[in-house]
């Protein structure tokens, strides 16, 4: 059993991480293959982790409601609007609209889902406002630095603000285009070769968490 | 409890109606203010520009409802583009919640535009895998797509003549709005299967792309509502960005008033508790 779980798996990763770093490298047409073979292996095990996680939600939510845990009315509308949704998805054959006519898919993605994660995403203006009103606050060097900063671009990134000071718009795209570029790329390089590093001890087993802590 | 102290502790439902008037009243009365072209956006607008005709164009709508406000325009605007252009264009996307709108987007456009399905667009709609698609896509298109988004197979469609892979696609631009997006199409599409690239994506996510821009990786980057509007000005037909970069700007020049004062606030109230501190 220690070999299913434990050396398998680990010798399954040796082989695949190995082969597909090096595939990269090769042209050669059975390589080629192997990566389109793959990648279609990916697509359908893709596929399968939207059924998990959906199947991860209802569980998750069915323990809430069973038990009545505080907010269990929202998990019951969770499950109302997952379900309805899936037998009107299924019942248009996932199709929004069928001859131009829309169909109750459509309706539920245009009325209910368009409007909702619109308003969602509109309302963080008010709150990021009262946010900067509130914590926005130059209490040190550093932070009166990134204050000024951020002044400076969203002076420069729009127009009255750039009509208020001509200069904020050169200033700004100096600042994304300099100050940003550079250190973004630090901080991807830093970030990139902390990838290739737990990729390797991935690779070579080092880095066994990903097995899980079950009984050996 | 001091003037300072009260000003900082205002009702935030004071805020929300600042910004909400900021955002209203411009959209009722626009100004208008000039829109100054930056060169990232240029870079895609010169290359779609440069593009012989019936050149593939692949345009991922990785966005969903969320970030319509910011990308749909851009999605319109390159749109509009392409098909002046008469480009063969193939939409996509790589979000599943956001296919139905894609579809609306494309098929909007392509009919304003008079054009054909099959033959001068077509819409692919969305596959599982998010980055093993882009891959996928790479190796064999018709594997990763077997049928467009209505179930027509994909090798049936007139406009796909002559295109196997990523390799075939002669200009490509991702309007994303987080994973898989614009990093995504690079690292595993542009880097691997050598097509020129651009980009376009929200306002927030704009700073963390220019390290693909300044070095080449992408030629040009349309950042946010503004990035929509300036392309919208270069194509010459003005839309719902260049509407909304009013109430952008007041909402921003709000904003940053709030912040000055905020500041003023504290640091006023910072000198009285000092100098309390210094009697006492």
């Amino acid at each position: 059993m220690i070999f299913l779980r434990r050396q398998l798996p680990l010798l399954i990763t040796l082989i695949t991480g190995l082969l597909f770093a090096g595939q990269y490298y090769v042209p050669h047409p059975a390589s080629e293959q192997m990566l389109t073979s793959a990648t279609k292996w990916l697509q359908i095990i893709g596929g399968f982790a939207l059924i998990l996680g959906v199947t991860s939600l209802f569980h998750q939510h069915a323990v809430k409601i069973k038990r009545q845990e505080a907010g269990w009315g929202y998990s019951l509308i969770l499950y109302a609007g997952m379900l309805g949704t899936i037998a009107v998805g299924l019942w248009a054959n996932g199709k929004e609209s069928v001859n131009g006519a829309m169909t109750a898919f459509g309706w539920v993605y245009n009325f209910m889902m368009v409007p909702l994660q619109g308003t969602m995403f509109a309302i963080l203006a008010f709150f990021i406002a009262s946010a900067a009103y509130r914590s926005f606050r130059a209490r040190s060097r550093e932070a009166a630095v990134l204050l000024v900063a951020a002044v400076i671009v969203m002076m420069g990134r729009v127009p009255l603000g750039e009509y208020l000071i001509p200069l904020s718009g050169d200033v700004s795209s100096w600042i994304l285009n300099v100050l940003n570029s550079s250190v973004r790329r630090a901080i991807l390089i830093g970030v990139s070769l902390g990838a290739v590093a737990l990729s390797l001890k991935i690779i070579f087993g080092v880095e066994r968490s990903y097995l899980g802590g079950g009984k050996e | 409890m001091s003037f300072a102290e009260r000003m900082l502790k205002i009702d935030r439902r004071i805020i929300f109606l600042v910004i909400g008037l900021c955002t209203l009243l411009p959209l009722l009365y626009p100004v208008g203010l000039p829109i100054k072209i930056s060169s990232e956006v240029r870079g895609v607008y010169d290359h779609i520009e440069s593009l012989p005709e019936r050149s593939v164009f692949l345009l991922s709508i990785d966005f969903d409802p969320a970030s319509k406000p910011e990308l749909y325009p851009q999605a319109i605007a390159l749109l509009r583009h392409a098909f002046r252009k008469n480009l063969r264009v193939i939409a996509m996307t790589l979000w599943v919640s956001g296919t139905g709108m894609a579809d609306q987007l494309v098929t909007q456009v392509a009919k304003e535009m008079g054009k054909e399905y099959g033959k001068d667009y077509a819409f692919l709609g969305w596959s599982p895998g998010g980055q093993a698609v882009i891959i996928n896509m790479g190796q064999n298109l018709y594997s990763a797509f077997p049928s467009d988004y209505s179930g027509k197979p994909t090798k049936d469609l007139p406009i796909l003549d002559g295109v196997r892979n990523l390799k075939d696609v002669t200009y490509m631009v991702s309007l994303g709005a987080g994973r898989p997006g614009v990093e995504e199409w690079y690292v595993f599409g542009k880097d691997k299967y050598k097509f020129e690239m651009g980009g376009g994506c929200t306002g927030v996510m704009a700073p963390g792309l220019y390290p693909l821009l300044r070095s080449g990786q992408i030629n040009g980057l349309i950042g946010g509502l503004r990035g929509a509007a300036e392309y919208e000005s270069l194509i010459g037909q003005k839309g719902k960005a260049v509407a909304g970069m009013d109430a952008q700007s007041a909402t921003h020049v709000a904003i940053i008033v709030l912040v000055i004062m905020c500041n003023v606030f504290y640091f006023s109230l910072r000198r009285t508790s000092q100098a309390q501190g210094q009697v006492g």
